[in-house]
């Protein structure tokens, strides 16, 4: 058995709870957050398929099924990125009203240890903390973050991860 | 700010997030182990420290108490100090600082 590890990551933003809850799982538009990731679900609930896809929709990076969706308190996911054959992780958003503002927490549970998926998800909680606080405190991700989406953006993504082969009607 | 620097001013700390690093989950006796002459009480302390600076995030699991790092406040610190200039210089300076020390070790007998 893959051993796994548990990955943390929690900020303050300054901002009301429902500012955050929406632009975590606003679907449908572009994530800066989420490396620029678009969000289709079957539906936000327990048990509906997710995706994250580019904005044109030919790729779908990332696949999972929603776990819990408490807003604004708490949303969770499977995730398995679609270009690494690694056993699926799963990620739970955490919100809580504190004194001046929000304190967000990115909790990535069952990651398996030294795999791509590992050094994946210990940069990306770091990417998705930061720029989630950023957006939310001042409108947009700041310059160097936009210039990094760019740049993602023009990246050739692998076959694998093509959309027809990771349609939101066939559960994983 | 102030929390975090002083937080990592203390060298049984800035182990102790090596430890909990390492080891995600990591308990409060693991953590204790790796000491020699520091008591759980005193290990309790610094922990309250890191956590007031947000540099641990501890979770209850039942009765056991969990420990993980949260590496935010010093990605905070980094991105108030660095540019994407100065991080590609720096990082070409430290990887020949680090690369140059290796090869000093290999050679000594």
């Amino acid at each position: 058995m893959t051993q796994t590890k548990q990955l943390v990551h929690r900020v303050i933003i300054k901002a009301t709870i429902q500012q955050v809850w929406d632009a975590l799982t606003n679907e449908g538009e572009v994530l800066p957050f989420f490396f620029g990731s678009v969000m289709h679900t079957t539906g936000l609930k327990p048990g509906a398929q997710l995706r994250m896809r580019t904005p044109n929709g030919k790729y779908t990076g990332v696949v999972g099924e929603i776990l819990e969706y408490d807003p604004p308190y708490r949303f969770s996911h499977t995730f398995r990125f679609t270009n690494f054959n690694d056993p699926p992780c799963k990620v739970t958003y955490v919100l809580k009203e504190v004194d001046g503002g929000v304190e967000f927490t990115l909790i990535s549970d069952d990651v398996p240890c030294g795999t791509k998926t590992e050094s994946q998800m210990a940069q990306g909680g770091g990417f998705i903390t930061k720029v989630l606080k950023s957006m939310v405190e001042t409108g947009r991700p700041s310059l160097g973050y936009r210039l990094l989406l760019m740049l993602i953006r023009v990246m050739p993504s692998p076959a694998v991860c093509k959309t027809e082969n990771w349609p939101l009607d066939r559960p994983l | 700010m102030d929390a975090v620097f002083l937080a990592l001013s203390h060298q049984t700390r800035r182990k102790i997030l090596d430890i909990v690093q390492s080891m995600p989950g990591s308990s409060v006796a693991d953590v204790t182990k790796y000491f020699d002459g520091i008591s759980r009480i005193a290990v309790l302390k610094h922990l309250d420290v890191l956590e007031a600076a947000g540099l641990i995030v501890s979770q209850k699991v039942g009765r056991r108490r969990e420990l993980f790092f949260n590496a935010v406040p010093i990605q905070m610190i980094y991105d108030r100090w660095t540019t994407d200039y100065s991080r590609f210089w720096a990082t070409r300076a430290l990887d020949l600082k680090y690369m140059i020390e290796q090869q000093v070790k290999n050679t000594k007998p």
